[in-house]
Parts: C-alpha cells; sequence; structure tokens
C-alpha cells in the first residue's frame, strides 16, 4: 500500500517535472513548439511501451463517441499555457491555479452530469478554493532574472 | 505594485486558471476513450492526434523562436515524464488508493516539486521565494481541493 502511495506521489512529482522541462524549452523556442515536442516525444515512448507490452487496441476502442478523441487537441493548448505561464508566474502558483480551476471546473462538470454527490462539501470545497486564489493575488517576490 | 502590473497578473492567473478547465475536458475525453479502450489507448490517441494538430498550429502561425541559442537536449524529454505519469496513475487507480487517493496524493507530490522547483530554480527557469501568502493560499486551495476530493462525491 506504502509503495501504491509512493508511486501517486510520484506521478504528481513528474507532472510538475514534466511541466518544468517544457517550460524551459519554451523560453528557448515557443509555448506551442514545446507543446508539440511534449506530444511526439509523448507518442513515441507511448508506442514503444505499448509495443512491448501489447493491447494497444485491446476492448472496444471504436465505440466510444467522437468527441472523446477530442483529448488531444485540448492536451496541446493545456500544455502549451502551461508552459507560456511557468516561467512569469512561477511552478508554485501555476500548479496551484491549475488545480484550483481543476476542481472547481470539475464541480460544474459533476452538477452537469447531476453527479451524485455532497452539495455542502462542494460549496465549502469551491469557497475555499476561491478564498485560496483570492489570498494569491498580490506581490511576489523574485530573487533574480531568469 | 503598479496597476499594469497587477493587471498582467490577473490576466496570467486566469489563464492559469482557465488551462485548469481544460485539464477536466481533458480528463473527461481520455477517461471516456479508456472506457472503451485500453489505457495504452487512452494515451497513445491524444498524443497522436495532438502531435498532428500541434504540427499544424505550428506550420500556420510558424512562431518566433524565443532565443536564437539551442535549447539543451534534455529540454526536449518533457513528454517521456508526462508518459510514465499516465502509468503510475493508471496503476494506482485500481490499488486501494482509488481515483480520490490517487489524484490527492498527486496534488501533494505536485505541490511540493512546484515549490522546491521555484526555490531553486529548477532546469533554469527563474528563481522564486515563495511568501508567506503564498503559503495561506496554498493551504486554502489544497483543503477545498481535498474536501472536493473526499466529500464531495467524484472528482
Amino acid at each position: 500500500m506504502i509503495v501504491y502511495a509512493a508511486l501517486a506521489v510520484l506521478a504528481g512529482l513528474l507532472v510538475g517535472l514534466s511541466r518544468q522541462i517544457n517550460g524551459r524549452l519554451a523560453l528557448s523556442t515557443s509555448a506551442l513548439e514545446s507543446s508539440f515536442w511534449n506530444h511526439l516525444i509523448g507518442l513515441v515512448f507511448i508506442t514503444c511501451i505499448a509495443l512491448t507490452i501489447g493491447g494497444l487496441f485491446a476492448g472496444t476502442p471504436g465505440d466510444a463517441p467522437w468527441w472523446a478523441y477530442l483529448g488531444g487537441p485540448i492536451g496541446v493548448v493545456f500544455i502549451a499555457a502551461g508552459s507560456w505561464l511557468i516561467p512569469r508566474i512561477g511552478a508554485a502558483h501555476t500548479a496551484m491555479l491549475i488545480i484550483a480551476g481543476q476542481m472547481i471546473s470539475g464541480v460544474l462538470l459533476d452538477i452537469f452530469f447531476k453527479a451524485p454527490g455532497s452539495t455542502s462539501a462542494r460549496v465549502i470545497g469551491v469557497l475555499c478554493i476561491l478564498g485560496g486564489v483570492w489570498v494569491a493575488r498580490g506581490p511576489t517576490k523574485r530573487d533574480k532574472k531568469g | 505594485m503598479t496597476d499594469l502590473v497587477r493587471g498582467t497578473q490577473s490576466f496570467h492567473f486566469a489563464a492559469a486558471f482557465g488551462a485548469g478547465g481544460l485539464l477536466t475536458l481533458m480528463v473527461l475525453c481520455n477517461g471516456t476513450l479508456a472506457a472503451h479502450g485500453s489505457l495504452f489507448f487512452a494515451s497513445w490517441v491524444p498524443h497522436l492526434t495532438g502531435s498532428i494538430v500541434a504540427l499544424s498550429f505550428l506550420v500556420v502561425l510558424r512562431p518566433k523562436r524565443a532565443a536564437p541559442v539551442r535549447p539543451p537536449l534534455w529540454g526536449y524529454l518533457g513528454g517521456i515524464s508526462g508518459g510514465v505519469t499516465v502509468m503510475l496513475t493508471s496503476a494506482t487507480m485500481n490499488t486501494a488508493l482509488a481515483l480520490s487517493g490517487t489524484i490527492a496524493l498527486g496534488l501533494a507530490g505536485q505541490v511540493v516539486f512546484s515549490l522546491f522547483a521555484d526555490v531553486r530554480g529548477l532546469f533554469g527557469l527563474p528563481k522564486r521565494r515563495p511568501t508567506s501568502r503564498d503559503y495561506i493560499s496554498m493551504t486554502f486551495i489544497l483543503a477545498g481541493s481535498l474536501i472536493l476530493i473526499f466529500l464531495g462525491g467524484g472528482a
């Protein structure tokens, strides 16, 4: 169990690592180019792993609705946005605000799909997050120009 | 802080917040693919279509390179880290941690890494020292997230 918990934390660390590296690439190139390389290198990597392990086309992927295939284009904008923001507002602000946006939009989506859940917990959670975003606005210290 | 700086910061914050919304839509799309096909398929397809769409954008928009010097080779490896993430989360989601535990621990990992990355200026990005205001904000956002993950029913 501890091993799986460690792996879940590691996954989070890798999200940050990936954003940091993509942000560095965007500093030399552009946010869009950084997003392109992120997707292409990721594609090559996943293809290699999938060919080794097998089962890439298992199940009935043809049955998925058409809109499920829009994750890629959305991801292009998402990765480009992260790469663009991280040198400008820092890794911590980028991570916290993305988390805030993800959580609140997740609640909206749950309400839209009428997913079961506690309304009071949702209200308190969303208010907490909005409060945190409100506190974050203000002067930041930057040690030196990069 | 001048109004201009504050306005720019608000724009950046709004963009990051909006990116979080895009992430929700992306997870919905990729999760729906995973419900019909394999987990590999659900990661492979968005990387394939994403590469094609990003390349098309590059060809049409031709964004200027920010610096004439070539970026370091490791700068191109961010995608591998992302690929490993997909595999790790797919593995832990099916244990006792479930989706909620995987997301909560993932948030912890992201926050720890981002603070460390800012303090050290990891990988050549600007160094930043988090203020007490940042820690307070972070506590609120994380507390709200944990409430939503564990008590809000669905994440």
